[in-house]
């Protein structure tokens, strides 16, 4: 456990509660505001707005309701070096499918 | 450091990260669970991209969230307002989760019961959600070899990815309903610690971790 005393700790889950639910709150908004209002705009930047607002929940769940955050640094490196990966992952398969999508067009093979 | 402590260290019995075995183990699960998940996910990110982008004229082209995920029980034609209710529930179920390991720490029975209580429902809440929307997109025609939104394969990864979380959070709520009856009977309490439930709270958090990712992936993308 932390230093934290009981009621900062019970304080603090309700604050990164009420974080999550607003971040929550903000995609649902931009996504229904694109959806209404500039459905012919692409969505390239709400894209990346959205990956850097989970990007945002996810370091809060770890962090705080994890716990990750109160561990020795050796601990954190082991549990998200492995992360890396991921990263290489995303990129590579979304240009691999992009690809795939090319090939399908030049043979005209769609649907 | 000294030669002694050093041979202590070396003798076994200590942690490297000061934390315990049962919950590096944990996480080292959740790690492997990661890619996992990560691996369907990526799935999907490769397969969509391989897809003609959403296109009114193009009834096989990828199929927009906002059409498919607009009804809930008892409403229609309003976009994500079921699957955020759905969020919120497994937020809400991750923080009662916390307050249960924090009660926990200070050996509070009552304390544990009554958020772990609260977790089990949060769960529950979910997982008939999911089942509610399941049922209702079946019914609209989407199977995992057939959607009538767009490209089926939209339908096969839905149904693929949503149902291995869904799996996940069924897991939880098992887990978490056999920790709170060995709570009720003083098993922690006679053992000096709670740590099951830390444990188990690292799972919970975990699923609504990749809740996060496949809402991402699946409802606002």
């Amino acid at each position: 456990m932390s230093t934290l005393s009981r009621e900062e700790s019970k304080k603090r889950v309700w604050r990164v509660c009420g974080i999550l639910a607003l971040v929550t709150i903000v995609e649902i908004a931009a996504a229904l505001i694109h959806y209404n209002y500039m459905e012919d705009s692409p969505k390239t930047f709400l894209n990346i707005l959205f990956i850097i607002l989970s990007a945002g929940k996810a370091y809060y769940i770890m962090s705080e309701f994890m716990h990750l955050k109160y561990e020795l640094k050796p601990m954190v490196i082991s549990v998200l070096a492995p992360f890396l990966f991921l990263i290489w992952g995303v990129i590579a398969f979304l240009w691999e499918g992009k690809y795939w999508l090319s090939m399908k067009q030049f043979w005209d093979v769609l649907n | 450091m000294s030669t002694t402590n050093a041979k202590e260290l070396w003798s076994g019995g200590d942690s490297p990260f000061k934390v315990s075995y049962g919950k590096i183990m944990m996480w080292y699960f959740l790690i492997s669970d990661t890619f996992t998940f990560a691996g369907l996910l990526i799935s999907y990110g490769a397969i969509r991209s391989s897809q003609p982008k959403h296109d009114e004229t193009n009834p096989l082209s990828w199929p927009d969230p906002n059409h498919v995920f607009n009804a809930g029980p008892g409403f229609h034609h309003a976009p994500l307002v079921f699957v955020t209710f759905m969020t919120f529930t497994l937020i809400l179920s991750s923080v009662t989760m916390v307050r249960a390991v924090q009660e926990g720490h200070y050996m509070n029975r009552a304390g544990v019961l009554k958020w772990m209580a609260l977790t089990i429902l949060g769960g529950l809440v979910f997982v008939l959600s999911q089942a509610w929307e399941w049922t209702h997109l079946i019914h609209e025609g989407m199977t995992p070899s057939s959607n009538p939104f767009g490209a089926y394969s939209f339908g096969a990864l839905f149904f693929l990815i949503t149902g291995f979380h869904g799996f996940h959070v069924s897991v939880g709520v098992l887990l978490n309903s056999w920790a709170f009856i060995q709570t009720y009977r003083g098993v922690f309490d006679r053992r000096g610690h709670y740590e099951m439930i830390e444990k188990l709270g690292l799972y919970w958090h975990f699923v609504d971790l990749v809740w996060v990712y496949v809402f991402l992936a699946f409802y606002l993308f």
